[in-house]
Parts: structure tokens; sequence; C-alpha cells
């Protein structure tokens, strides 16, 4: 693949429509006014069906499930991941912050129930999530431990009865101010020895409202302002047996828990590749056209030769970035995936591709480019984000170094 | 019911045009879309036919068999498509491309025809009613509602004072304006849906039309120059020195638009 197809560019210019119609006059709102995504990305949803495609998906998902298959719940080939990944890239136009909020939602909280759940938990939780009726929040990262989010949890479940009471704080979590449904990892405490680093990982599925559950207010964030994130508090929240994924611990000492977590790894990292092609596109287009815009010394920057060297660096990211967007929608095609040296060598290069191509934006535009209406310094602050969340760029190092090695 | 909604097919309007320098016509070649002006012509259909075995059958005239502004409108939800696409009908007339249109609209059977007033390329607003005359049918123009009474249509049709009411019995040719429904927005299955639906590629032999009666053979008209506008002039600057509402109004009086 080294283009669209005629009905991929046919999707790419009516979500691009919807974009220019619908997101762009209310960025400021979402930036900056304190309005959450969710009214906006379900009116996005009922306005191309992707609501319907969503409860057609989950039928496919449930019955599959039930029917005691594995593995892959896409139809034959894989699927087209290009129609999921078009809208990330439109939205990344404008509003980076929405594809966040919708994608931790859909794909992070609903995705993992939708795998490991139950098919009544599916049914219970899965599909509201899936359609964006309700909001998902996916909960992993604590005040001590990020990168090492798995190792160095420190939230516990402890086996009550039939029941379960869990402890902990989570941070930086997307949506948790207002998730109704809250994918929550903690590690099992069963009375053991075994040091907390080694502790088995349980998930839980947990609703907004339930006694000892605080969601707190949405941080003030350096960028991404359209996606609320926010902390989670339990406080002996008690949960039945039917809110832990897949109503069961899993083999004793398992790594259910963890697998489940790093599950997500390969698509989420295809979609911040995805998001960084967005705000790349959108940040070479605004710089061409000030460029020949712009005069100084009586002729437009685009002249000068140091403008050029910035505009044609753009050029090469766009260009790298939109390859291995097209790779990976290719290989999903066929019912390939990434190795993990490959999903985090993409989402690398792909975030600090983004962050140098907005920085070199602000840069061209000069004093307009330090300023919100110029644009470009959103994209700036929100790029910055996609080299820490998904993994930092030095966690995508060392995996792509451990595939290396390992082999 | 069935209704045909006439769809062109044109260059982006964002991309800069191009004349052919030999004919003085729009350079064609290369990907066309769907005049934003069918928008509402489609969108107007699909709200008309869409009960239980009604159908909406789009229509177009357009070089190199191009498709792309047709599956946009069979995205939004038409059914089928007739295309006709010959070398003989390049550099053809309003009447020409009319007398093509009415040919293969008729093969359709329709009960309703809907076009929009004009064309945002060509701008000759000849062709909706060419198109009825020459198939015997009423036509009602700047259609803002049409609702379905029996075998009848009503039409609220745009005035400058306001709307009249139309009646009329169908089939007819309807015109609609720009604005006066909102064109829905493709859903993606929709669009997927929309490569396996049906177009029909006919030619002007298949339409029982002879060449010379189309295309630059058959048409009435020659473009023998085309010159550049004149600059807009740079207009009048009213300062207001405490008149300046009685300036504008006498200003608009002498416009007479108010
Ligand atoms: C806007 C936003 C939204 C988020 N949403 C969610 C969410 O929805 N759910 C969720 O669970 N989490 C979420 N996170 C958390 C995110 O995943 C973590 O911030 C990320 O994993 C990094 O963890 P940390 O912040 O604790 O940084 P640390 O892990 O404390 O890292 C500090 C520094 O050390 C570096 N470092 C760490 N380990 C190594 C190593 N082995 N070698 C070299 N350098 C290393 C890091 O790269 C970084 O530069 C979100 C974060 C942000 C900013």
């Amino acid at each position: 693949m080294f283009e669209w197809s005629e009905e991929q560019l046919a999707i790419r210019d009516t979500v691009r429509r919807f974009v220019e119609e619908e997101i762009k006059p209310i960025v400021d709102e979402l930036e900056h006014g304190d309005t959450p995504p969710y009214e906006v990305i379900r009116k996005l949803y009922a306005t191309f069906g992707l609501d319907a495609m969503a409860r057609d998906s989950f039928k496919r998902q449930l019955e599959r499930k039930q029917s005691g298959a594995t593995g892959s719940a896409r139809p034959e080939g894989g699927g087209d991941a290009a129609l999921t990944l078009i809208p990330i890239i439109e939205l990344c136009h404008y509003c980076p912050g929405i594809v966040t909020a919708l994608g931790v939602s859909t794909g992070l909280a609903g995705g993992t129930i939708m795998k490991g759940g139950t098919p009544a938990q599916m049914e219970r939780w899965g599909l509201d999530l899936l359609t964006m009726d309700k909001i998902g929040a996916w909960a992993i990262t604590e005040p001590d431990s990020g990168s090492d989010a798995l190792g160095g949890m420190k939230s516990t479940a402890k086996r009550d009865g039939d029941e379960y009471i869990l402890n902990g704080n989570k941070t930086f979590i997307t949506n948790g101010p207002y998730a109704d449904t809250i994918v929550f990892y903690a590690k099992l405490d069963d009375g053991s020895e075994t040091p907390l680093r080694q502790r088995q990982v349980l998930t839980f599925i947990l609703d907004k409202g339930m006694p000892g559950l605080e969601q707190s207010k949405p941080f003030r964030k350096m960028g991404l302002h359209s996606s609320p994130t926010g902390e989670l508090f339990l406080t002996d929240v008690r949960a039945g047996r039917d809110r832990l994924l897949g109503e069961s611990e899993g083999t004793p000492g398992g790594s259910e828990g963890r697998e489940s977590a790093k599950g997500n790894f390969t698509t989420e990292r295809a979609g911040v590749a995805a998001m960084s092609l967005g705000l790349i596109e959108e940040c070479l287009k605004l710089s061409v056209a000030y460029a020949k815009d712009r005069l100084l010394w009586e002729r437009p920057i685009a002249e000068f030769q140091l403008i050029q060297l910035k505009l044609a660096r753009m050029e090469v990211a766009r260009l790298n970035v939109e390859n291995l967007v097209f790779r990976h929608i290719e290989m999903s095609s066929k019912g390939k995936s990434l190795t993990l040296a490959e999903a985090s060598a993409m989402k690398l290069y792909s975030a600090q591709a983004a962050s140098d191509v907005a920085m070199e934006a602000v840069q061209l535009f000069g004093g307009n480019g330090y300023m919100s209406e110029f644009r470009v310094e959103q994209l700036a602050r929100d790029a910055k984000v996609f080299q820490i969340y998904a993994g930092t760029d030095e966690i995508q190092v060392t995996h792509i170094a451990r595939d290396l090695l390992g082999r | 019911m069935n209704v045909v909604v006439c769809v062109k097919q044109i260059p982006d309007p964002v991309a800069p045009g191009a004349l052919d320098p030999g004919t003085n016509t729009l350079n064609r070649s290369g990907k066309l879309i769907m005049d934003d002006s069918d928008n509402y012509g489609v969108e107007m259909a699909l709200q008309l036919a869409g009960g239980e075995g009604d159908e909406v059958t789009l229509v177009s005239m357009a070089p190199g068999g191009e498709t792309s502004g047709l599956r946009t409108g069979l995205a939004m939800g038409a059914a089928k498509a007739i295309l006709i696409s010959d070398e003989a009908l390049a550099g053809s007339d309003a009447l020409g491309t009319a007398k093509v249109l009415a040919a293969a609209i008729a093969r359709a059977n329709p009960d309703l025809i809907v076009m929009a007033t004009e064309s945002t390329d060509g701008y000759t607003g000849t062709l909706p009613v060419q198109v009825a005359e020459l198939m015997g049918l009423p036509s009602v123009t700047f259609a803002k509602a049409i609702s379905i009474e029996g075998s009848t249509i009503k039409v609220e049709r745009q005035t400058e004072a306001g709307f009249d009411e139309v009646v009329c019995p169908m089939p007819a040719v309807v015109t609609v304006t720009a604005g006066v429904v909102e064109p829905r927005y493709p859903s993606f299955k929709g669009i997927m849906a929309a490569k396996s639906k049906p177009v029909e590629n006919l030619t002007v032999a298949d339409l029982g039309l002879d060449a010379s009666q189309v295309g630059s053979a058959g048409s009435g008209q020659e473009i023998t120059d085309v010159s550049e506008s004149e600059a807009r002039g740079s207009g009048e600057i009213v300062v207001d020195e405490g008149d300046g509402a009685q300036r504008v109004v006498a200003f608009l009086e002498q416009l007479k638009v108010i």
C-alpha cells in the first residue's frame, strides 16, 4: 500500500468535512472551556454509523466468545485497520485530545473487557463502551509506578469471602473524572509472603459511584486539554467475582492480568503513529502556507534556505510516518501483526517526529507560532505527550532492544 | 416510488481549474467530484423516497467513465446509477446534455426527477427545464420543500417575497435550491456499500441518439473567446458623521435592494 484507496479517500473526505464543520468551531471550548469531549464523539459515532458498526462487531465477538473460540475476533483477513485509523488521523489535524479520550474508552477499556471478559461481562459493560454510550477508563499507572506499572504496582485486591476488597491510588487516568466504567488493575494480596513485585495482577471492572471509589477533577496539563485526565482513589471498595475480568483469577501465580495489560501494546502504538501522522500533516500544511505568506525583506520567508530546510525535514517525517501507518494497515489486512520491536520502533519514531515537526512549526511561525491563534502551539503541546504515554520513548527503546537481543 | 436525481460530476473547485486552450471549455480530465449543489437534490430525494420499495437512481453524464462523484451519492444512500460517457459527448451544450439526460432518465421510468437549480461550474441554469420540455413533463423550479400527495407533488417554490405553493401531477421535474435540506454525511457502511452498487454504463448509441445531435457536432454554441473579468472596484467607504445610517439606506435604495 502506498496510497489510500478510492474508498478510503471517500471515508477520509467525509470525516474531514465533519471535523471542519463540527470540531473546528468548538476546539477552543474543548481545549480551554472545560467542555468534555464525549458529546462530540457521540455525534461522530452517530453521524458515520460507527455505533451501529460497533454493535455488529460486538455481536461477532460475543458469538465467538460463546462458541469458545480463542484468538482474534476479527473477520477473515483481519479487517480494515484504515477504518479506525483514518478518523484518528483526521481528528488529530485539530484535536488529538479527542482521540485519546475516545481511544482509551473504546480501545483500552472496552477492548480489554471484550478480550478477557466473560460473555456476561461483555454484555454488561463491553457493548456500551464500544458504542460510546458509556465512558471508560483504563487504570494501571500509579503515583509510584508508571513505566514500571506492573512491577511497582501497589494497589491491592484482598479476598474476602466471595468478594475482593480493593485499595489503592491511580493517577494520570484518561477519562478518570467522567468514567462510567473503570478497568482497574491491582495486585492479589493472598496473605502469602510473595514479594509485592512478583504478586499476581488481577483486573477488575468497576462502576462510577461504587462506595469507596473517588474520581478526581481533571488535572491541569501542558496540553491535550480536550482529554480529561485524573486520579482515582479506592478505599475498601468491595467487588464481587462478577467484576473480576474473566471471573477467574487464572492459574495460581499466573500472568493473565499482566498479559491483559500488555495485549494492548500493538494497537495502542499503531494508534499513536496515526495520531502523529495527522498532527504532522497539519503542521506541514500550516507551515507551507505561512512560509509563502509571510514577507520579510520584501520576499516570502519560503525563499530562505533555513526555512526550506525545516519544510523539507517535515516532509521527510510525514513520508516516513505515513509509510509506517500504511505498512501497519496492509499487514493487518493480511492478518499479520507487528513484532514488539516493530510496534515500539513505529511508536518511538512517530512520536519523536511529531514533537520535532510541531516545535519546528512553532519556530517557523516566529512570534505568531507562540500565539494560540495560529494553532501550531497547541499541536506542539499536544505532540509532547506522544513521547510519554503508551510507553515513554525510553521504554520503547528498551522494548526494541529486548526483542532484538532476545532472538 | 422511483426518484431520479441528476448529478453533475465536476472538477474539484478547491483545485485551481483550467480551460482547454483549443476549445475554451473547462478541462475535465482528472478526478471529478459530485457538484456540491447536487448534495441537496440527493438528500431531498432520499428523504422523499425513504419508504419500503422506494428507490433513488442517480443519472450523470461525464467524460472518461468517471464514477467518483456518483459514488458519493450512492454512499449517501442512492440505490443505483446510470452513467453516460462517450467521446462523442465532448463539447455538448446545455441542450445536447439535456437530450442525453432525458433519454437516460426515461429508461429509469421515474415518478419524480430532482435536479439542482444550477451547477457550480457551468451556471447555465437552463438544463432542468430543457429536460422537462424534452420529456414532456411539468417542471417546478426553486423548490424549498416538496411533499408527495398521492400522484401529485406539492412544492413550496421560493420567490423573492416568500414562497408560492405549487401542486402538479407526477411525473415531474423539480429543481431544489442549495441549503433547503441538510445533506447527510455518508456513513462508513454506506461508503463501503457504494462500491458494489450497480452503475449502468451507456453510450450515445445505447440511448438511441445520433452522434450528430450531441457533443460539439450538435452544439448550437461555440465559445469564441475567453477574457479575464474586470477587477473589482474598491467600493465606497462611508465615514459616519452622524448620518451613517441614512447614507447606507440611500446607497441601498439606489441599488434598489430596499
Ligand atoms: C495525558 C496522559 C494520559 C495518560 N493516560 C493514562 C491512562 O489512561 N491510564 C494509565 O494507566 N496511565 C495513563 N497515563 C500514564 C502514562 O502511561 C505514564 O505517564 C507513562 O507510562 C510514564 O510513567 P511515569 O509518568 O510514571 O514516568 P516514569 O515511569 O516515572 O518515568 C520517568 C522517566 O524515566 C524514564 N525511564 C523509566 N524507565 C526507564 C528505563 N528502564 N530506562 C531509562 N529510562 C527510563 C522515563 O522514560 C521517563 O523519562 C497517562 C499519562 C499522560 C501524561
